[in-house]
């Protein structure tokens, strides 16, 4: 009895396949076909990714395709990869949850003819033609600092919450906020960063002993997602809300809570939907010719004209979340 | 000073000085609000140290504390989130917590495996368990549950209380209950816990499960100091009590030590970082001064034992 349905299983795929391969042939005719990876499906801030995607597919009459693993699994992401090149999609694109494992799979597809960018985390460079750059490590310190200046009135004492002493983006991030401090704002002063090891609890924590040990604190920036909740809750605690600003790099969902209570201020990450549409954009051109490494600048439908720094195409300045438009995003 | 509760005296008195040197240098360290945060944030751990505490004495270890703290936070989030009543909830987070004691219990006492490798494995299991099912998203808290609905002042003092009530009974019936003695007969020589008549086996099982259910209990109070919950947040736990119940003069061979040695190494630990934070020093000194503590206890455990075996 289980042989026949074996059989019938094979029958099924090989037309499946066969169908597949059929539209994958459809795209030489005139149609695209753009396929894109996430790290992992299920999670809302590629969803979200996709969302924008959709929009650059329809604009561009091309046909998006999207999988990627449930869970992040690498292994997963270079088994759909393969996929893609014997379906003989036009690009990919790829946010790589682990760079050294895919860059093999993506050079794969390259020697296939199959252009590749990446977006989100990058391969490496030999691996793609361009990585979609979501924010320079500047653009993250200068939007920070520049608006925990705004929300303190330019003067004042101010503290950073990092997730540890060793984290290289960390460090970089806290690079450029002091480069801005000591270039723009004269009148601030960084008393303190502490790390919280990524965790929740523990920023709350320091920054109940921040807020005593600092009596004159005027702001909080956490500059690691589960930071801002925690220095959110313990400002709210401690009933300083509004007297000391919070704000730092994080989810909108994660915090707009705190936001509407007006204990955070401000949430700074960029736009994830433009994320998505601007990486369809870039693969599309590329796939077209529009777009050839060694390019300064590229065309990005309704995002405009965006700078590309080597072979990084820059989404530009982070976007800041505040309590007059938090609730327009979901992720 | 009592020769026997010498450690007990010379650790609090090392947090005595701690908070003394604070009061004169930075005595905004006793503002209000903050401070009476700070105590309520140090309750969970002291509450599981009580719990490593007995599991010491009985001359085991358990190093899946941490593990057991986040998965049962993470039960008790997603079973408030889900609209059921904060009673369900907590009482879920104790049951998961008194199951995963009853596994490690069950593997150490009935089939004789030695707890640092049971509680490793189980350690492992749980937390990645945890990352796969939960991916490290925060889980948001229905209203009503943070500070059991009661509002922050009376929250905090629940949290004290309770926390205060269980260490105090603690203390008293390591002392004073036949199961406590069992403890310390079971810890000292299980052997001749044996012929005295008592079950060591029974009392190993039931400290695992004790424990359990107390790294239970301070996933529910550390779930309501805030409006989310991650679902590692009890990643390093272990290693905070252990080091705690160490400093505070728990023999790590089993056998001796005191819930009231354990409770000022647990604050002198804790307020290390606090500490330095109102000195104005930079935090790359709090593992290192922590480690200093701990070595001092376990160096004085040392000369203590040549001494006494002379």
């Amino acid at each position: 009895m289980k042989r026949p349905l074996f059989l019938l299983a094979g029958v099924l795929s090989a037309v499946l396949l066969g169908a597949c391969s059929k539209s994958g042939e459809s795209g030489s005719d005139g149609k695209l076909t753009v396929a894109l990876l996430p790290k992992s499906k299920g999670n809302q801030y590629f969803v979200t990714c996709e969302k924008g995607a959709r929009k650059a597919a329809d604009e561009l009459g091309v046909e998006l395709l999207f999988d990627g693993p449930t869970n992040t699994d690498p292994a997963k992401q270079n088994e759909i990869v393969e996929n893609w090149i014997s379906l003989g999609v036009d690009v990919i694109c790829a946010a790589c949850e682990n760079k050294d494992g895919i860059s093999t799979a993506l050079r794969k597809a390259q020697d296939a003819g199959i252009k590749v960018v990446t977006y989100d985390a990058d391969a490496q460079p030999d691996a793609r033609s361009f990585f979609v750059n979501q924010a320079t490590a500047k653009g993250i310190g200068d939007t920070l600092m520049d608006t925990a200046a705004e929300l303190t009135g330019g003067s004042g004492e101010f503290a950073v919450i990092s997730a540890t002493l060793t984290a290289a983006n960390q460090n970089e991030w806290i690079k450029y906020i002091k480069a801005r401090l000591e270039e723009k704002y004269p009148d601030m002063k960084l008393v303190d960063v502490k790390p919280c090891d990524d965790q929740k609890d523990k920023a709350q924590q320091e920054t109940t002993n921040l807020l005593s040990a600092y009596p004159n604190l005027k702001a909080v920036v956490a500059i690691c997602s589960p930071g801002v909740p925690g220095a959110a809750e313990a400002v709210k605690q401690a009933g300083k809300a509004g007297q000391v600003k919070v704000l730092g790099l994080g989810l909108p969902s994660e915090n707009r809570a705190y936001v509407k209570e007006g204990v955070t201020q401000a949430v700074i990450l960029w736009k994830v939907e433009d994320l998505g549409y601007l990486t369809v954009m870039a693969g599309a051109a590329l796939a077209e010719g529009k777009l050839a490494p060694g390019a300064t600048e590229f065309e990005a439908g309704k995002l405009g004209t965006l700078k590309i720094e080597g072979d990084n195409i820059l989404l530009g300045t982070p976007f800041v979340f505040t309590k007059e438009n938090i609730d327009e995003f979901d992720f | 000073m009592n020769q026997r509760y010498f450690r007990e005296w010379t650790v609090a008195g090392a947090f005595g000085l701690l908070m003394l040197s604070l009061l004169i240098f930075a005595p905004h360290f006793f503002q209000g609000q903050p401070l009476l945060s700070r105590v309520t944030s140090q309750m969970p751990a002291l509450l599981a140290a009580i719990g490593i505490t007995l599991v010491i004495v009985s001359r085991q270890i358990d190093i899946s504390v941490g593990a057991q703290f986040s998965l049962c936070a993470v039960i008790a989030g997603l079973t408030a989130s889900a609209g059921l009543p904060l009673g369900v909830a907590i009482g879920a987070a104790v049951g998961a917590g008194a199951l995963m004691g009853a596994l490690n219990g069950w593997l150490v006492a009935y089939l004789g495996l030695p707890s640092i490798v049971v509680t490793l494995a189980t350690m492992v299991t749980w937390q990645e368990a945890l990352r796969l099912w939960q991916q490290g998203r925060l889980i948001g808290l229905p209203d009503g549950v943070q500070w059991f609905g009661l509002g922050q002042a009376s929250g905090q003092m629940l949290v004290i209380g309770f926390t205060a009530g269980v260490l105090i009974f603690s203390a008293w019936g390591m002392r004073n209950l036949a199961a406590g003695r069992f403890v310390y007969a079971t810890g000292t020589d299980a052997e001749a816990a044996r012929l005295a008549g008592i079950d060591p086996k029974r009392t190993t099982f039931g400290v695992f499960v004790l424990m359990g259910v107390l790294a239970g209990l301070a996933a529910v109070l550390n779930l309501v100091q805030s409006a989310q919950i991650q679902p590692n947040s009890g990643d390093g736990l272990e290693l905070k009590i252990i080091a705690a119940a160490v400093v505070g003069g728990v023999a790590i061979q089993g056998g001796r030590g005191t819930l009231w040695g354990v409770l000022p190494g647990m604050l002198l630990l804790a307020n290390v970082n606090p500490a330095l934070t109102h000195f104005h020093q930079p935090p790359y000194w709090e593992k290192a001064i922590q480690g200093m503590v701990i070595l001092l206890a376990v160096v004085a455990d040392g000369l203590r034992t040549r001494k006494s075996s002379n």
